[in-house]
């Protein structure tokens, strides 16, 4: 006998009142709903937080020579003065499985004057091709095509080019200091003009290939400053690096590689603190919900007074009483499971292949550095559904336990007698 | 003499079943307290973010030329004429009351160098004395002091930058930027001071120099790009900016100033506020309607126990709205004052325990420095309790128990008086 007839009883005794079954349901549903969508909201904000902080501009591994962070000085290129071979260092980091591809970049400082105006700069020197693979922010470009090596060829963020009203097409001065010392300047002819929405970055930074650049700041084509990475699973890049740092023997060799989590901290701090967020809902959603039922079973408890004194009197064990008011409690646990999942499924289904957006009411808003889109994206959690899940049935039993005990003190005598 | 039997028999009833309506009414009160507490949190918090973004930038309210804004050129800079005029209006008594700080300053950009490199930075040049009351930086030095009254030549550089350009205290370094001539002008300077604000972007770029040396560094004299002034209340920006725009009527039809809220100087942060007041009010949405599905249940219950007297009700002459209205009124009753209750017993809570600020410092270890929408999130959450809020919660919940009440007061409504009178229900 597996809880017998007292799982029988408490599901029909469901049926004998059905609109309140299905308020109560009703309310523990939407109890339900709310927590899966906001953990899937929450999540997919962290998700599209860290694609856009590993995938936009940065990469999610950053190989450097170690003095170089957090000063970034222009003569701490990887292998120190002397620099390396680049080409056998890519090759050595595309052979890991999960890299897809690593791209070489240098930096420097500069202004870059359009004649009329003048703006301050960082020049980012990239392997176009490599970068395209790599990050999202010069492909698609907002007007015009990648720079060409060698042809003096630029492009520059969308803020940058207002400021200095340039457009395609238009020439800019680049001036620079250079690694030996000199006051480097040169003609660039402005090949595209790129937009991330990262406002800082859009205004300050422009983009050549690396050749262009280290000819300008006088680098040997052996010396740059970082290679990114991209690699299958961002939320493993940790493991990716130490793998990587432990194949090109970075320690010995100067290096050091960094994963996302190590080069944005306090991202990483955010994604943790997300987490626990999730808890808080839980938590508050469903004690406002348990009010409703408590409610509920104790007015179904309520007016079955009689019942119970008779099914006492024919010899059932108050115990068993308890027993047949949790079971319905749990059965509109279930019923309420069953509606939220036939309304949270379709809907995050569509929020997660095709989140509308919602650009007509808000601009984009940047987190910790990171860009954020203002769209319904969900992420999966599903730590935190199943959760949700055992946190309404829990509600279910943990509410209706008060009610199930005063029903199983029901007097029979005086109930049989007095009513 | 009638409504008065309506609202007695309504009260009457929700007394008759004193468990039940303690049950719905805590489950409104619930409510109200997590409304009280998340409200004045995120009030708290967007106040916190509006303050320190502003100070940080341009002030709540700022006075500028319109091309300044995107093209940052110290040619947009704003005319003396039209700066005199900005500050004599913002003497005027009305204004005066509610301007905190007042600051002008001329910002451009520029490449600052040193031995180790160079970088884009933003200058700021600063009369140090009004800065110091108007930003933050100046709370926020970790080295050395920042600009005093009579300082030249000395600049006081975020820790990043400094970090960058392998600057110290008393280290010189060469800024070079675009002058009032057009020509590129470099400057020497001397590092009093390192300042740390958190937020990278600022200090990893920005510099502040003193006002009278970019005058003759650039050429500039005594010019500055904007006029900007911290309020005592954020919700006077609007109000602010309107009068100032009819002080400056004559030169912002011209177009040689234009008067902006901080909404609008800084598009992000209203973003940013506006998506964390979207999830806050979704929260609350889902809240509100588990908590009628509660109220609906058990109003609905109350009228299905009560079909011999609502039976009665009508037989002895109640018409049918009635028999409706006394349904509503009990909804309301509860709910209005659940929501009361509620409303007090969140702001006694918030009073209590959280009237220094709700700290968060644990909870974000290792995330002190958390930025969002281009300011730095503060661990410390001071909440605040506007009265239009607190209205605006019991009327959620007035709203709610009044609205989940409806289907009941239709379904007492239709009872079949002879029906309902047969002695077995």
């Amino acid at each position: 006998m597996t809880g017998g007839p007292w799982w029988r009883i408490g599901w029909r005794n469901l049926g004998r009142n059905r609109k309140r079954t299905i308020l109560t349901a009703l309310g523990l549903a939407v109890g339900y709903i709310a927590v899966v969508f906001m953990v899937g909201w929450a999540e997919g904000i962290t998700v599209e937080l860290i694609e856009n902080a590993t995938s936009l501009v940065s990469g999610q591994i950053e190989i450097h020579d170690a003095d170089y962070r957090p000063e970034r000085s222009l003569y701490d290129t990887i292998g120190g003065r002397e620099g390396t071979d680049v080409q056998a260092l890519l090759r050595e980091i595309t052979v890991d499985a999960s890299v897809v591809v690593a791209a070489p970049r240098a930096y420097a400082g500069g202004l870059v004057s359009s004649g009329e105006a003048t703006s301050a700069g960082s020049l980012m020197g990239i392997d176009p091709e490599r970068e395209v693979v790599l990050t999202r922010f010069l492909d698609p470009l907002a007007a015009g095509r990648l720079p060409t090596a060698g042809a003096n060829e630029l492009v520059v963020g969308e803020e940058m080019a207002q400021q200095l009203a340039v457009g395609v097409g238009d020439e800019l001065v680049v001036v620079a200091s250079g690694a030996d010392g000199s006051l480097a300047n040169d003609l660039y002819t402005v090949a595209g003009i790129y937009r991330t929405g990262l406002v800082e970055f859009d205004a300050s930074t422009a983009v050549m290939p690396i050749t262009d650049l280290q000819t300008l700041v006088v680098l040997d084509p052996g010396r740059i400053h970082e290679i990114a990475v991209a690699t299958t699973d961002p939320s493993a890049a940790g493991e990716t690096a130490d793998r990587l740092a432990a194949a090109l023997g970075a320690t010995d060799r100067g290096i050091a590689v960094a994963p996302w989590p190590e080069l944005n901290p306090v991202l990483a701090e955010y994604v943790a603190l997300a987490d626990s967020l999730y808890w808080i809902f839980i938590v508050v959603i469903f004690t406002i919900a348990s009010f409703g039922i408590a409610n509920t079973m104790l007015m179904a408890t309520f007016e079955r007074r009689r019942e119970f004194a008779v099914m006492l009197a024919l010899g059932s064990s108050p115990g068993s009483i308890v027993g047949s008011v949790l079971y319905e409690a749990l059965a509109i646990g279930f019923v309420s499971l069953a509606l939220g999942a036939v309304v949270t499924t379709p809907l995050m289904i569509w929020f997660y292949t095709a989140p509308p957006s919602l650009e007509w009411l808000y601009g984009n808003v940047t987190l910790q550095g990171a860009l954020l889109t203002p769209t319904l994206r969900v992420g999966v959690n599903v730590t935190a559904w199943t959760w949700a899940t055992i946190g309404l049935m829990l509600t279910a039993l943990v509410a209706a336990f008060y009610p199930a005990v005063r029903a199983a003190r029901v007097p029979p005598a005086d109930t049989l007698s007095g009513l | 003499m009638q409504a008065r039997v309506l609202v007695m028999l309504a009260l009457r009833n929700l007394r008759r079943h004193l468990r039940r309506t303690v049950l719905t009414a805590a489950a409104m009160i619930a409510g109200a307290v997590v409304m009280v507490f998340s409200f004045t949190l995120d009030d708290g918090s967007h106040e916190q973010w509006i303050d320190s973004a502003v100070r940080m930038g341009s002030g709540h309210v700022t006075v500028e030329r319109p091309e300044y804004r995107v093209s940052r050129r110290i040619d947009d800079r704003l005319p003396d004429g039209v700066r005199r005029a900005a500050e004599q209006a913002l003497q005027s008594p009305e204004l005066a009351l509610r301007i905190a700080a007042q600051s002008a300053k001329l910002g451009v950009t520029g490449l600052a160098s040193s031995a180790a490199g160079s970088r884009p930075a933003q200058i700021v040049a600063v009369d140090p004395v009004a800065e110091a009351d108007f930003g933050t930086i100046d709370d926020q030095v970790v080295e050395g002091r920042y600009l005093e009254a009579d300082d030249e030549l000395v600049a006081c550089v975020g820790v990043g930058l400094a970090g960058s350009l392998d600057l110290e205290l008393g280290s010189r370094f060469v800024v070079q930027a675009q002058d009032a001539e057009r020509e590129i002008a470099g400057q020497l300077f001397r590092v009093v001071g390192i300042f740390r604000s958190g937020l990278p972007a600022i200090d990893q770029m920005m510099i502040h120099v003193p006002l009278a040396t970019t005058g003759e560094w650039l050429g500039s004299a005594s010019d500055v790009t904007n006029v900007g002034v911290v309020l005592e209340d954020s919700a006077a920006t609007t109000q602010v900016v309107e009068q100032l725009e009819r002080a400056l009527a004559e030169p912002v039809a011209r177009g040689e100033a234009r008067v902006m809220g901080w909404r609008e100087s800084d598009p992000t942060l209203a973003a940013a506020i506006a998506i964390d007041a979207l999830g806050n009010y979704i929260i609350q949405g889902f809240l509100l309607v588990i908590i009628a599905f509660g109220i609906v249940n058990t109003v609905l219950m109350s009228v299905m126990h009560r079909h011999r007297e609502f039976g009665v009700l009508r037989a002895l002459g109640l018409s049918p709205g009635q028999t409706g209205i006394i349904v509503l009124l009990e909804g309301l009753a509860l709910a209005l004052a659940s929501g009361l209750v509620g409303v007090g017993l969140g702001i006694l809570i918030m009073w209590y325990f959280l009237s220094d600020g709700l700290d968060l410092t644990a909870v974000m270890e290792g995330a002190e420095d958390l930025t969002f929408g281009g300011v730095q999130v503060d661990p410390v959450i001071v909440p605040i309790f506007g009265a239009w809020r607190m209205v605006q919660i019991t009327t959620f919940i007035v709203g709610i128990g009044c609205a989940a009440a409806i289907y009941p007061a239709l379904r007492a409504m239709r009872i079949d008086m002879t029906e309902a009178m047969k002695f077995d229900r």
